[in-house]
């Protein structure tokens, strides 16, 4: 009887170490990256031997990103878990890493990718208190729509890469460096596109903008939203829209995982131009990198001041 | 191999000191110069002075930008607040104000009829990594008596849960609510309605608590298949009692087998099967229990559950904080073995065993259609797990105002129809519950 059981465990712990195991000559990296643009940027660099996997799509507010299961085995698989950082995944995060069972890419871990390290953070909060809504404690988590601070990202990014692979360094560098070097000719064109922009004003429905007005130069004037994660009143919409037509705020942004209604009331009431611009690759049609998403998003601002 | 990782381990960390060390000598050259540049203004480039030659002055804007970015660097570098050892700390309250046509005694339910406001939950919520290891939790509720007023202080969880085995395996030991079906370990105020179901108030009593030990495995596969198995002293409120003696027949054994599909991006399912079996509950869950005839007794002298759990959920991608739509349906069957004593005196001779065989279910639906609303409707069918002949059904309708994250109003009615063999009356019911929350809040695997 003993000797059954002691085959069984046996067989059974064999299954499972087999089942549970990359193979030796597993060539690939498995990454997984919360949002789209972090997805973007780990192929880029880590070419052929990344295989990259981003738990949002795009179209998804960046806090309410669903805890599916299906989520689970991947991250269970993943090498590397790549994140925004600033509390941004909180809504999703921290629950599916608690049920992936992957000691390898927990908090603190190696395979845990804060891409926020070396970024320092704008809008931290005096107070966490909830009276201020659902704020982030680490400060304002966007910064990725600052194409500047991406780059910061992309090198937190390379940097694990190496870690993990040290073997491919001379390929990531290579990917690395080509990249960067796109994104700086397209970050002077962007400033000199974005030029027009330079203090003009905007209202967007969440705030997720701050990194990207002080970029080029814009004057954030404030938030649909009452709080961070709080609809607006009457009241506040009231209020909003005084203080807009006095300060002659042009540019209304809505983010498309937010109803159309109220955003387009306020800038017919205001008279500012109402844009949807994405947040993140993929967000709208033709916006599939990263690089094409700030494409996007700058054309339409100046397009929208014109 | 091993001499060359722990090579590139000495080079990787004299990189990252040198690295650290050449930071801290910049932050202080540049705070030096700062503090020269503050007794000695930089002063303006004159209009012909080329470009080239202007290199090394500072003006004020950028002075004053070099500074702000100083500050901040050592201001984050200095952070080691001793409040930073403490764990996560939480509290929800969850009032429940009700009005009920009948009196208790008509319903068989514990709290009064007539009017009734009822502080259900005043929980405090702990959590903190232990060690690299494990994390530990405890859930500490506070509930107000129906006859008294007076709130009774109970730890409803204090468990340890292992954050780093091998082999895709989780344990948590201590008090916690086991898992099992859907709804039987999610607390009271985290239900999708008011009330929890009948039929897992009947089987189950209340939540799944048991003091005992779980383990969960995810199995390996690119498919989402989890199997939990577990043990303890209790399931449910009402404790086992062993008597003098527990043998381990005399434990519950329970586990879970779940699932899930992406049926589209935006429509996902959910699905498992639960079991649960007391081999020998000892003395009686609740000991001997004296039927509404006043006279016989029945003893439950062995325990067996079985469910199958289903949920249908629409998430939408784009706009799921907006809009969402979820069915979710638990059929439970009981087995139990009593000891029936139809005339209520011990040992006379006219005991017999028996057992009852009972089902039960809930169906639900709740769609949501903005940040703050929703509304659903729940129907209950139970059969009583210690005379089957005994049905009750219930009607809810609900509607929820989500003010915000942490702080939500849930209106619903209820009518409850049990038959004539139960022995109590129809009754209509209305509910106002009230739950908020404040300190820290986190997103658990269980809360998805």
């Amino acid at each position: 009887m003993k000797s059954k059981l002691f085959r069984f465990l046996s067989l059974a712990a064999i299954a499972a170490i087999t089942l549970g195991a990359r193979p030796a000559n597993a060539a690939k990296i498995h990454v997984v990256t919360t949002l789209t643009d972090l997805a973007d940027f780990a192929r880029n660099i880590g070419g052929d031997h990344v295989e990259v996997r981003s738990l949002a799509t795009g179209i998804e507010d960046t806090h309410g990103v669903p805890m599916k299961p299906s989520f689970v085995p991947l991250l269970n698989r993943a090498d590397l878990i790549v994140l925004v950082g600033f509390d941004c995944e909180h809504s999703f995060l921290p629950g599916l890493l608690e049920a992936s069972r992957n000691p390898g890419i927990q908090k603190g871990k190696p395979g845990y990718v804060d891409c926020s390290e070396g970024i320092t953070p704008l809008e931290v909060p005096k107070s966490t208190d909830h009276s201020e809504g659902d704020v982030h404690p680490g400060g304002n988590p966007h910064y990725l729509l600052d194409p500047v601070l991406a780059k910061t990202a992309i090198q937190n990014i390379y940097n694990a890469l190496v870690a993990i692979a040290p073997q491919y360094q001379a390929d990531f560098e290579h990917n690395r460096d080509a990249y960067l070097a796109r994104l700086d000719a397209k970050i002077a064109a962007w400033e000199t596109e974005a030029v027009p922009l330079k203090g003009a004003k905007i209202v967007s429905y969440h705030n997720h903008w701050a990194y990207f007005v002080k970029r080029f130069g814009m004057e954030y004037f404030g938030t649909i939203e009452l709080k961070p994660g709080i609809d607006p009143t009457p009241r506040h919409i009231e209020e909003l829209i005084t203080e807009m037509k006095a300060e002659h705020v042009s540019i209304v942004v809505r983010e498309p995982q937010f109803p159309e209604k109220v955003p387009a009331l306020i800038a017919q009431q205001t008279g500012a131009t109402l844009v949807k611009l994405p947040i993140m690759p993929g967000g709208v049609p033709h916006t599939d990198t990263y690089i094409e998403m700030m494409d996007y998003i700058v054309h339409t601002m100046v397009a929208a001041i014109k | 191999m091993q001499e060359k990782f722990e090579q590139r381990e000495r080079e990787m960390e004299a990189r990252f000191d040198k690295k650290t060390a050449a930071q801290d000598a910049e932050i202080a050259a540049l705070k030096k110069q700062l503090a020269g540049t503050a007794t000695n203004p930089p002063v303006p480039p004159a209009p012909s002075v080329t470009a080239t030659a202007s290199t090394n002055t500072v003006t004020p804007d950028q002075f004053k930008d070099l500074s702000d970015k100083v500050d901040q660097v050592a201001e984050a570098q200095k952070k080691t607040l001793m409040s930073e050892f403490n764990p996560s700390i939480g509290l929800v309250g969850e009032t429940i104000f009700s009005g009920n046509s009948k009196g208790s005694d008509q319903t068989g339910s514990d709290r009064p009829g007539g009017f009734d406001v009822w502080q259900r939950s005043i929980e405090l919520n702990v959590a903190a990594s232990v060690d690299p290891f494990a994390k530990g939790y405890a859930v500490i509720n506070a509930s107000a008596d129906s006859a008294t007023g007076d709130t009774t202080l109970s730890v409803e969880e204090a468990a340890i849960q292992t954050t780093s085995l091998p082999w895709n395996l989780e344990l948590k030991a201590g008090l916690f609510f086991g898992e099992f079906g859907r709804l039987a370990y999610i607390h009271d105020h985290e239900l999708p309605f008011v009330n929890r179901p009948l039929v897992l108030d009947q089987y189950i009593g209340g939540e799944s608590k048991t003091a005992g030990a779980q383990v969960s495995w995810l199995l390996p596969t690119a498919h989402y298949v989890n199997l939990t198995a577990g043990f303890g002293d209790q399931f449910g409120d009402i404790p086992n009692n062993p008597g003098t003696y527990r043998s381990l027949s005399e434990v519950n054994y329970f586990g879970r087998l779940s699932t899930y599909f992406d049926l589209t991006p935006n429509w996902q399912l959910e699905t498992g099967i639960s079991g649960l079996i007391n081999p020998n509950s000892g003395e009686g869950l609740g000991g001997v229990l004296v039927q509404p005839n006043g006279v016989s007794t029945l003893t439950e002298k062995a325990r067996r559950l079985a469910g199958f759990d289903v949920k249908l959920s629409y998430v939408p991608l784009q706009n799921n904080q907006f809009q969402s739509f979820t069915w979710g349906t638990e059929v439970l069957y009981s087995d139990n073995r009593y000891l029936s004593d139809p005339n209520g005196i011990p040992s006379s001779g006219d005991e017999f065993y028996e057992n009852v065989g009972s089902a039960g279910l809930y169906s639900y639906i709740t769609y949501k259609w903005s940040r703050q609303w929703s509304a659903g409707f729940l129907f209950d069918w139970v059969q009583s797990d210690q005379n089957n002949s005994e049905v009750t059904a219930a009607y809810s309708p609900y509607i929820t105002l989500a003010l915000s994250h942490w702080n939500q109003l849930r209106l619903q009615y209820t009518h409850t129809e049990p038959n004539a063999a139960t022995g109590y009356q129809p009754s209509d019911a209305v509910y106002l519950q009230w739950t908020w929350i404040i300190g820290s809040h986190s997103h658990g695997w269980q809360q998805r």
